[in-house]
């Protein structure tokens, strides 16, 4: 029972880490909240849903297909509701009131087209499970966290050896300052964009499959937010820290307290450590000497 | 090399920068002084296309400056802001790599890394070390190598002297002798007005948003408004 539920948190943990790392790295580079991540996020999980239901592709193709269309969408995402504020340097509270608009125009939008109803994703993954030391475990479990896992290194590894990841990085530090070293501020923050959306494409469709698909599942992005506030805004490692504590944390709080009180306690947890550890977890005040 | 005609510059409503002319010969150090909010670093972030002109013209090498920080940069123009502005998050190295982000050959960056620190030894020790725990004097060396790294034609320096001690301005100001001889030219906001104005080979006197005054640099250290407004000197 412990392993197992240790393994479902590290499922959902990865998700959230998902979900995190890709708000984060729009955060650390744009400085805003962008809440229009979660209705990518949810097109990316009906995305997945059509490629396996009407299309009829394997898995790895329905997966393939969430993350290019969620990119391309983040892509668009940015380029009609952002780019012009960006421009007029904007105060990020704006950019903020876009990104809510946004995500209520794309959920609006689902409910007049598609419907309110919910689907749940065809059983490709959910009914099988391997046993591995005598606990058997969901394959769908597995399938998550070695998926998040491998995203999140490959997304760490770009950022730290790459010219463009450097870029990003120092960007993020100050875009100014990168735009005189020869950084097309425009090119890059499309690339954020891009980078971000692709990891939605995943948490979609893996939020998809765990849970069910439908206008309003974007909202599960507070425990993104939730994530990275406990792991220090605009810090990666800090997102994938936060996302899996949380994860597990409330998949222990779900099997041995009550289901019920399990996002009161999530929440209760983020008040507590902003009370405490108001930078977060791996919240860095890194000052320049003068 | 470069040609500046007319130049207005506004922030909104407020005027920063009224009728600027300069010109800037080519392996040439020119310098620029005046007192705070005179305009130099309003002067070099147009010319570095951070800020856009009101009105005016500015020619670089025979055609009009481009409109975008990165095509200048690209056109061989780095401006090395004031305050020298690192990314603190990085470590000096990936510092100098963004210095080079425009560029392409692998091997010309690796040999002018070597030919920074032999500029810079004491940046050899600290490669590994993020950009912001380093010292004001550290840091001055490490904007300007990545300035460099670039390989630009026309350096824009931005008050380099700015919080440093006495002996660490000498070698900022040793340093950029040395970049003028291998051949880049350098155009110097200061209000060090002394030490600017006796290595300059070409020098203006900004007050307000427009020049007072112009001269060769040994000259205008001699001008009895130079001595008095900037060099404390009273006859």
């Amino acid at each position: 029972m412990f392993i197992q539920t240790l393994i479902t948190g590290l499922a959902i943990g990865g998700i959230y880490a998902l979900m995190a790392v890709g708000y984060s790295l729009v955060f650390s580079v744009l400085n805003f909240s962008n809440f229009a991540y979660g209705s990518i996020i949810m097109l990316g999980a009906y995305i997945g849903y059509y490629s396996l239901t009407q299309l009829g592709l394997p898995v790895p193709l329905a997966v393939l297909g969430s993350i290019l269309g969620a990119a391309f969408l983040a892509y668009l995402n940015e380029k009609l509701a952002y780019s012009t504020l960006r421009k007029r340097n904007a105060s990020s509270l704006f950019f903020m009131i876009s990104a809510m608009g946004t995500a209520i125009f794309l959920e609006n939008l689902v409910y007049a087209t598609i419907g309110s109803r919910f689907y749940a994703f065809p059983e490709v993954l959910t009914r099988d499970n391997i046993t591995i030391f005598g606990t058997s475990m969901g394959m769908l479990d597995v399938f998550a966290i070695v998926f998040s896992f491998i995203a999140i290194y490959a997304l760490h590894y770009f950022l730290q050896n790459t010219k463009l990841g450097i870029a990003i990085r120092a960007a993020s530090y100050d875009a100014q300052v990168s735009q005189l070293n020869g950084v097309n501020i425009n090119k890059l923050v499309s690339l954020v964009f891009v980078l971000a959306g692709a990891l939605a494409g995943i948490s979609g469709v893996f939020l998809g499959m765990k849970y069910m698909v439908y206008p309003t599942m974007g909202w599960i992005t507070n425990k993104a937010y939730i994530a990275a506030v406990i792991g220090g805004l605009g810090s990666l490692p800090g997102a994938v820290a936060g996302g899996l504590i949380l994860g597990v944390l409330e998949t222990f709080v779900s099997a041995y307290v009550s289901s019920v009180i399990r996002d009161v306690f999530s929440f209760s947890l983020l008040i507590v450590l902003l009370l405490i550890l108001p930078a977060g977890l791996f919240g860095k005040y890194l000052e320049e000497k003068v | 090399m470069l040609e500046i005609k007319g130049l207005d510059v506004k922030y909104g409503q407020i005027q920063a920068l009224r009728g600027i002319n300069l010109r800037v010969g080519a392996g040439t150090i020119v310098a620029v002084i005046g007192a705070n909010g005179a305009g130099k670093s309003t002067l070099l972030m147009t010319l570095a296309g951070l800020l856009q002109p009101a009105a005016g013209q500015i020619v670089y090498q025979g055609r009009a400056l481009p409109a975008k920080a990165h095509e200048v940069v690209a056109r061989g123009i780095c401006l090395v802001p004031e305050r020298r502005r690192l990314y603190a998050n990085l470590t000096v190295k990936e510092n100098l790599l963004m210095g080079a982000f425009l560029r392409h050959d692998r091997d010309g960056i690796a040999a002018d890394m070597e030919k920074m620190y032999e500029l810079f030894p004491i940046l050899k020790q600290r490669i590994k070390q993020y950009a912001g725990t380093l010292s004001g004097g550290e840091q001055q060396m490490v904007a300007i190598a990545r300035g460099m790294m670039s390989r630009p034609q026309l350096l824009l320096l931005d008050e380099p002297s700015l919080g440093l001690a006495p002996l660490i301005i000498e070698a900022v100001f040793n340093t950029i002798k040395e970049i003028k001889k291998q051949g880049t030219t350098i155009l110097l906001a200061e209000q060090n007005a002394f030490q600017a104005l006796e290595m300059a080979d070409q020098a203006f006197v900004l007050e307000t948003g427009r020049i007072i005054l112009e001269g060769e640099g040994k000259v205008l250290i001699e001008h009895p408004l130079v001595r008095k407004a900037y060099l404390g000197i009273k006859h």
